[in-house]
Parts: structure tokens; C-alpha cells; sequence
């Protein structure tokens, strides 16, 4: 659900971007004629075949636009891609005996024109896995750039019965979130347990908060205490609907046992959707909860700050980004602003270390309140751009579990010809102090983790630092 | 911000065709020369029409989007077939309203006020008359007034029937509520939340049923309506309201959505009162949008499925009544103002004619040659490309 969540907010966020981003310079036009890429204007009809010329659209496009694509070494991209289509080519069967690695020089355009002679060559043997054989070798290439916010979004559909609101998948949410467990596992810790019981087959089940996952569809979840790829299937994606057999064990009880929970819509409280919610605690701690940096989620967060402390002199604010999977730095940096100003939240530099500074907008009326932000793995990009810079600025106290570590630099998105999304940033993210966060995450002030006791009985031990905090 | 948030939201919902854009057509370009103030065309039924403005007030619920409001107030205009054709007409928004609208729409070098100014055909409060009306509850798009749905409005009361509009509160760039207060649009900074439009048609529902509960007492002469003969139409967000206010409250008989993607839930079982879609050709079967087949496949009663050739998402509104008055031309191709108000009037009351007066109408069970816009999907309608 959570990754489902993310592409959406990728998406949204590309969206976003494309309408405010100047349209590439002039000169891309002419480089590779036809294959340079533009911000879409409008949004994309419906997603045509993954040809060659799409990928060549793609390479070009990385070129002409991803960081250091002036002066990328194309090469290993070319041979990330090249193995991925062997690679289905086995797995389909249909090897072919040419289908060997064109030597490569460093000349980007000539390099090109050889794989691409080598892809056709190939695909004129085994025509049925031409469409399929563009898609992984474009999914590969993008891949072989090694960024968290090199996107290629494509093959996205929704159920048909799909409603506003609905969620797919299991019904559950762990502790190890679906961005995490398909993006960059290696930070989570045993046990895997369920924090969340959404609806749908989870529910009907009778899951609850707390519950071990000992295995999913027979494997480990970790082994030697290092995550498997197994857990990314606690979160299938329409149109995956094979059944997850999930073995569970409730600490509480000691019992262990089995379920098979079938993927699929399930309804969801829509308050708990809304992307900033508020409420008074202990009558005087301001609670808001950010659940993206949507267009306005500052903004509101910042009035429900307000109308909350109206009458009243509150101790604090505890600011909620766990599982804020970001969106837009324009809101992250709002948002710092009403708690610092005249300081910098950020650099975005180039490959050739042409830095930009974000500052603070001083326009941002000062909160003046002490302020405590609980964190986890689930906090990505804009939202460790936020938690980047508040602790940097000594702003705010952290509180929780480190972040995502998945912030490399704001993507655009570019439409590519088979009207699917190409996102690339341009340029790469680095904390106030100049420290990368992207990868590393940021550490929090006070490690408090969750636990299966904890969820098993609804605490929150990380909110309950941040209250005993602000109390001090 | 503002104007970001708005193109944002704008590019989200053309992604979805979820449809709450403003009035002035996207694919307008700027022209040259405003026209000066509107003139809405005239009504075409035989009927003077008259008009009335009511506050309401639900002490039952709390707003749902001022949360320091404890109630929901609500702002409803009635058209209504009048006595007399004399009288001053009534104002189409208020000076103030058409600022906000103007200023929201980022249009330059026209008098703010303009809007006000556009010259309407119903009579301020004139005398009803008529009994045993019909009545359509009108609901409009996300953020616009109900005023921008007037030309249909004052048509359909020409023709007999009591039209309820309803501002729904804080949905919409401005409503005037009782006393001149002016809300403006609470809801537009959470229009981008996942779940957004199922929370909004859910709460236009709850609209829709206190105000058929709150009439009778509220308008002095709602005896001239019939109670059993309820249908409600609505464009963009107001057209999925419609689904919503019909699953929810079986006094509304029948439903008319135009080029609203839909959020209610009907029932797995089916529904079976008459629903007709009337959309842009993005509506057709396997378009951008998927919520109108969804939804087709558990009408189970009298339905239609209608795509209008040209047609864009404001052409079922005043919207392009109102583009030379703002300085903005059409796109080559898209209906022109007459033509678009023409069509939605005439499909619209022919399926009330059907549903609530129980008359006959050919217009729609086959092609029309005088109407070759409009197409019957989904069998005589493709998918675009």
C-alpha cells in the first residue's frame, strides 16, 4: 500500500514539477534529433509499446538531463540494460546465440547506435519479446543510475473498481514499509510485525497490531537478521492478486498460526487519509501530523498551529512526519521557516559542484513554540529535507528512528514517447551542514524504535518522549 | 502560492479528469478585446421565471471544512416559474463574488466587478406560480458557485420546474451566506488528499437531504412542489453528487451528472433509478477516466451514457457564456457559448421531461440530426485512439 502510495506521490509530485519547470534549453532540441525529452504539458494518454526508439528517447533524455549527464560514462547504463535483456531472454526461453555485448568505446552517440543495432538484431529473432524486452531493458537503465529519484513510472493501472479513498493489497502495513522493502531494505530489524490493520483481507483475518510475521509465503523475513526480498510481498500491486500465505505468531498469547490473505480493494477511513490532521494532547501540546508535503501542507499545518494555541500557551508542537514519503521542498521549506529564519535548509548542487542555496522564507510567521518531530524510515525526500534542516539548525528535537536516506535531489518528470513518466533529478540534495543525507537518513536526536509489545498494545513510546520532552 | 496550488491541482485533475477546473476553459488562449458584461441567453420555456435566494442552517453537523464552525450552513437559490415577466431581474453574483471569481481565474484588464454585471432573465423574488412542480436540486463543480449553472437553471424553470441550487459551503471560490458574510474556499487546500472527492460528494449528499428536509418550512411557497417527482443534476463534482444524494436519499427519483468522474459508492447489488451521463468526449468508454464504467455496470435501471462532440468540461456551465466577457477565446473546435448552452439545456430537460413528467423523448433513445454532436455510448462511442 505504502509503495502503491508512493508512486502516487512521485507521480503527483512529477505533475507538480512539470508545470512549473522551464521547458529543457533550446539546444537539447537538436542534440540526437527526435529523441529529446520535454516536461509534459498535459497529462500523458494512454501508455503505448516500450519501443527501441523509446529507449533511445530515454538514454538521451538521461544526457541531456540527469546530474553530470553532460559528462556521464553511459557505458555501465548500456550494460546494466544489455544484461537485463538476456537475462529475460533465459528466463523466457528463447535465448539467442548473437546476443552478445557490442564492444563500447566512451563515444555516447556511437555507443548508442551499437546497442541499438544489437537490440534490433535480437528482437528481429524473437519478435513476441520485442515489447517486453524494451521494458526491462529501459526499467534496467534507469536502475543502473543508482538514484532513488531516477524514476521511470510506466505500466500503472488502477482496479477497476477502484474508489477515491481505496487501498489494494493485504490490508495490513508492517514495520517495514513497502518503499522500504522494494527500495533500500537494509536498515530494517527483526521481527517484521503488523503496526497497521487497514481493512480488506487483514482485517477479515483478524490481524492485529502487534502480530509477528514469522514467514510469507514460506520464506523468512530475515535471515541472520538481514532482511529477504520476502517481505516486499506483504505489499502486492493491482493487478497482483496471487495469495500470501502469511505464519504468525502473537507474543501476547503464544499462539502461532496461518493465513492466506488474498489481495484486493479495501475501503479506508478517509479522515485518516487527509495529509495534515491536528489535535490538542494533554491540553497543552499541539499535535499535527504532515503525511505528505502536498501543495498547502504547510500551510495547514501552520493553521491548525494556530487555531489549536488560540487561547491557550501551549508547552509545544510535536510535528508527526512518520511515513511522510514527501513531495515538494517548497513546502518542506515553509514549514522549517516558521521555526527558523534567516538560515539555509539546503544545497542543490550540480555534478561540478554549482551549488545552490535554499534559504528560509522569512515571510513565514515565527511559531515561537518549542518543537519536537517524530521520524522513521518511512520519512523520505522532502520530509528529510525538513528533518535535515531542523535538526542541523538546532530548530527542533528529532525523535524516533532514522529516515528513509532516499532524498538524491527533486525530480523532474519528462514525458517520454509512449506516454509514460521519466523522472530525474538534475541536481543532488545536501543537508545544511553540506553533509549528503541521501542514503545515510537522518539520525535522530532520541533513538525510541517500536516494538510488537508496543503496537500490541497502541502505544506510541515516540510520541510519548516527545510529550515527556516538551514537559521539560 | 495560490495561483501554483491552483495549476497544480489543475494538472491532478486533468490526470483523473476529476474535472474541478475553473470556469474559463483550459484550453482557452487570451484574446485581445473583452466584450463587456453577458447576457445569458434567453429561457426557452413558455414560463416567466422568477428567483429567490434561502439560508439554511444544519445545527445537526458541523461544517466539515471551518472546524470552528459548529453547524453547516448552507446558501440555496430557487428558480421557479413566475406570475409576471416584470420586475427587475435579479443580480447574477454579487460585486464582491465576482471579484474573488475573476481574481481566482488570474484574469487581467477586465473591471473586477464584471461578473455582476451579466444580465439574467429571472425576476429578484418575483411571485411563484404553478403547482404540482417537479423540482431539480442543481449542485455545481468543485470551487465554482452555483451561479455558473444560471443559464440551465433559469431554462429548466421556464419549463416548469423548481430549481433548488445549492452553494455547498467552502467548496466554491465564494458563497455569500446570511448577513453578507463571504466564505471562500476552505476545501480547496485539501484538494489534493487522497479520498478528497468520496469526503466531498459524502457531505454533498448530507447537503442535498437537509435541504429537501428544511424546504417546506423555509420557502413560503414550497406547497407548488410535488414531493414524489425529485430529480438532481449537477456538473463536475456536482454530477458525482448526484450519484451520492441518490444512494443516499430515495426521495431523489432521478440523476443527471455532467462530466463529473464519480466517488459514491452504489451498491454491489445494483441501483435501479434513472442516471444519464452527459460528458466531453474524455468520458467515453476507455478514456482517461474509469468511473463512469464502473459505475454503468451497476445502473441497473433506465440509463444513459451521452458524449458531446466539441464539448469541454466547462461547456455544461456559464462558463463559456462568459468567456468574452473575461478576454478569453475558445480553443478552435470546442462548442461555441450558444451551441454548448443549447445542447446541455435541451438533454438535460429531456431527460426530466422523461423521468418526472413522464413524456416521451425520442432525443434520447437515438441519434438526433439536428443534435449530430451528441453521441449515444457506449455503443456508438469509441475510445479515443
Amino acid at each position: 500500500m505504502s509503495a502503491v502510495r508512493t508512486v502516487a506521490a512521485v507521480l503527483a509530485l512529477l505533475l507538480g514539477a512539470a508545470c512549473t519547470a522551464p521547458t529543457p534549453p533550446r539546444e537539447l532540441a537538436s542534440r540526437a534529433a527526435g529523441t529529446v525529452c520535454a516536461a509534459p504539458q498535459e497529462p500523458p494518454g494512454p501508455e503505448t509499446a516500450t519501443t527501441i526508439d523509446v529507449v533511445e528517447q530515454a538514454y538521451f533524455c538521461i544526457l541531456g538531463n540527469y546530474y553530470g549527464g553532460a559528462t556521464l560514462d553511459t557505458r555501465p547504463l548500456l550494460r546494466a540494460a544489455f544484461a537485463a535483456l538476456t537475462q529475460e531472454l533465459n528466463r523466457a526461453g528463447r535465448d539467442v546465440p548473437g546476443a552478445t555485448m557490442p564492444a563500447l568505446t566512451g563515444d555516447r552517440a556511437a555507443d548508442w547506435a551499437a546497442f541499438e543495432a544489437a537490440f534490433r538484431a535480437i528482437t528481429d529473432q524473437v519478435p513476441g519479446l520485442r515489447d517486453r524486452l524494451g521494458v526491462v531493458t529501459l526499467e534496467a537503465m534507469v536502475a543502473g543510475l543508482g538514484d532513488n529519484h531516477a524514476v521511470w513510472a510506466h505500466d500503472i493501472v488502477r482496479h477497476p473498481n477502484h474508489y477515491d479513498g481505496d487501498g489494494y493489497g493485504l490490508g495490513l502495513l508492517a514495520n517495514v514499509s513497502g518503499a522500504q522493502a522494494e527500495g533500500d531494505p537494509g536498515a530494517a530489524v527483526p521481527p517484521l510485525f503488523v503496526t497497521t490493520v487497514q481493512g480488506g483481507a487483514a482485517r477479515a483475518a483478524g490481524l492485529r497490531p502487534g502480530d509477528v510475521v514469522e514467514s510469507i509465503d514460506g520464506s523468512a523475513p530475515f535471515i541472520d537478521g538481514k532482511p529477504t526480498p520476502a517481505i516486499a510481498a506483504l505489499y502486492p500491486r493491482y493487478p497482483r492478486a496471487r495469495p500470501v500465505r502469511l505464519r504468525l505468531l502473537r507474543q501476547s498469547t503464544g499462539r502461532r498460526w496461518s493465513v492466506t490473505l488474498e489481495p484486493g480493494l479495501f475501503q479506508q477511513d478517509l479522515t485518516a487519509l487527509q495529509m495534515v490532521r491536528s489535535r490538542l494532547l494533554d491540553d497543552d501540546i499541539v499535535y499535527v501530523r504532515v503525511r505528505g508535503f502536498a501543495p498547502d501542507s504547510a500551510d495547514r499545518a501552520l493553521q491548525a498551529i494556530a487555531r489549536l494555541r488560540t487561547g491557550r500557551t501551549p508547552a509545544g508542537v510535536v510535528l508527526d512526519l512518520r511515513g511522510n514519503g514527501g513531495g515538494s521542498p517548497r513546502e518542506a521549506i515553509r514549514l522549517v521557516s516558521a521555526f527558523a529564519h534567516g538560515r539555509t535548509t539546503a544545497y542543490l548542487c550540480t555534478a561540478d559542484d554549482r551549488c545552490e542555496t535554499l534559504r528560509t522564507d522569512d515571510t513565514v510567521a515565527l511559531v515561537g513554540l518549542p518543537l519536537t518531530v517524530l521520524i522513521d524510515r518511512g520519512c523520505a525526500s522532502a520530509c528529510e529535507h525538513f528533518s535535515s534542516a531542523i535538526k542541523d539548525l538546532r530548530a527542533g528535537l528529532l525523535v524516533g528512528t532514522r529516515t528513509a536516506g532516499a532524498v538524491s535531489g527533486p525530480a523532474q518528470g519528462y514525458l517520454l514517447r509512449d506516454n509514460t513518466l521519466l523522472a530525474l533529478p538534475s541536481r543532488h540534495h545536501l543537508g545544511p551542514d553540506r553533509e549528503v543525507v541521501d542514503r545515510i537518513g537522518v539520525p535522530p536526536d532520541h533513538h525510541v524504535p517500536l516494538t510488537p509489545e508496543d503496537a500490541a498494545a497502541g502505544r506510541d513510546p515516540a510520541l510519548a518522549k516527545a510529550l515527556t520532552l516538551l514537559h521539560k | 502560492m495560490r495561483h501554483l496550488l491552483a495549476v497544480a491541482a489543475g494538472l491532478v485533475v486533468l490526470a483523473s479528469s476529476a474535472c474541478s477546473a475553473p470556469t474559463p476553459p483550459r484550453s482557452a488562449v487570451p484574446s485581445a478585446t473583452p466584450s463587456g458584461p453577458a447576457t445569458l441567453p434567453a429561457p426557452t420555456g413558455a414560463r416567466p421565471v422568477g428567483t429567490t435566494v434561502l439560508y439554511l442552517k444544519d445545527t445537526s453537523r458541523p461544517d466539515p471544512w471551518n472546524l470552528d464552525a459548529g453547524a453547516r450552513e448552507l446558501k440555496v437559490t430557487l428558480w421557479y416559474p413566475a406570475a409576471r415577466r416584470d420586475g427587475p431581474k435579479a443580480p447574477y453574483m454579487t460585486a464582491q463574488e465576482s471579484r474573488l471569481a475573476v481574481r481566482r481565474y488570474g484574469v487581467m484588464g477586465v473591471p473586477d466587478d464584471i461578473l455582476s454585471r451579466t444580465r439574467t432573465n429571472a425576476v429578484k423574488d418575483a411571485e411563484p406560480a404553478g403547482r404540482r412542480l417537479p423540482l431539480v436540486v442543481l449542485s455545481p463543480g468543485f470551487t465554482n458557485p452555483v451561479s455558473t449553472l444560471t443559464s440551465l437553471a433559469e431554462d429548466l424553470a421556464s419549463r416548469g420546474y423548481v430549481v433548488a441550487g445549492v452553494d455547498h459551503t467552502y467548496e466554491s471560490y465564494a458563497t455569500t451566506l446570511a448577513g453578507g458574510r463571504v466564505a471562500e474556499c476552505l476545501a480547496c487546500d485539501s484538494d489534493t488528499d487522497p479520498g478528497f472527492g468520496s469526503g466531498v460528494v459524502a457531505g454533498r449528499a448530507a447537503d442535498v437531504s437537509f435541504v429537501l428536509d428544511q424546504l417546506p418550512a423555509k420557502w413560503d411557497d414550497s406547497h407548488r412542489i410535488d414531493r414524489s417527482r425529485i430529480a438532481m443534476v449537477g456538473q463536475s463534482m456536482g454530477g458525482a453528487s448526484a450519484v451520492a444524494a441518490m444512494v443516499r436519499d430515495p426521495r431523489v427519483r432521478a440523476g443527471v451528472d455532467m462530466d463529473g468522474t464519480t466517488y459514491a459508492r452504489i451498491p454491489k447489488k445494483g441501483f435501479s433509478r434513472p442516471f444519464m451521463f452527459l460528458g466531453t468526449p474524455q468520458h467515453v468508454p476507455g478514456g482517461r477516466d474509469p468511473s463512469w464504467e464502473r459505475d454503468w455496470k451497476l445502473l441497473t435501471g433506465w440509463k444513459r451514457w451521452l458524449v458531446l462532440t466539441g464539448a469541454e468540461h466547462q461547456s455544461f456551465t456559464d462558463g463559456p457564456l462568459m468567456a468574452a466577457t473575461l478576454g478569453v477565446r475558445l480553443a478552435s473546435g470546442v462548442l461555441p457559448a450558444p451551441r454548448a448552452a443549447e445542447l446541455t439545456r435541451t438533454y438535460v430537460a429531456a431527460f426530466l421531461d422523461l423521468h418526472l413528467k413522464s413524456r416521451r423523448q425520442p432525443l434520447l433513445d437515438e441519434p438526433s440530426p439536428r443534435h449530430p454532436e451528441v453521441k449515444l455510448c457506449p455503443a456508438a462511442c469509441a475510445a479515443p485512439r
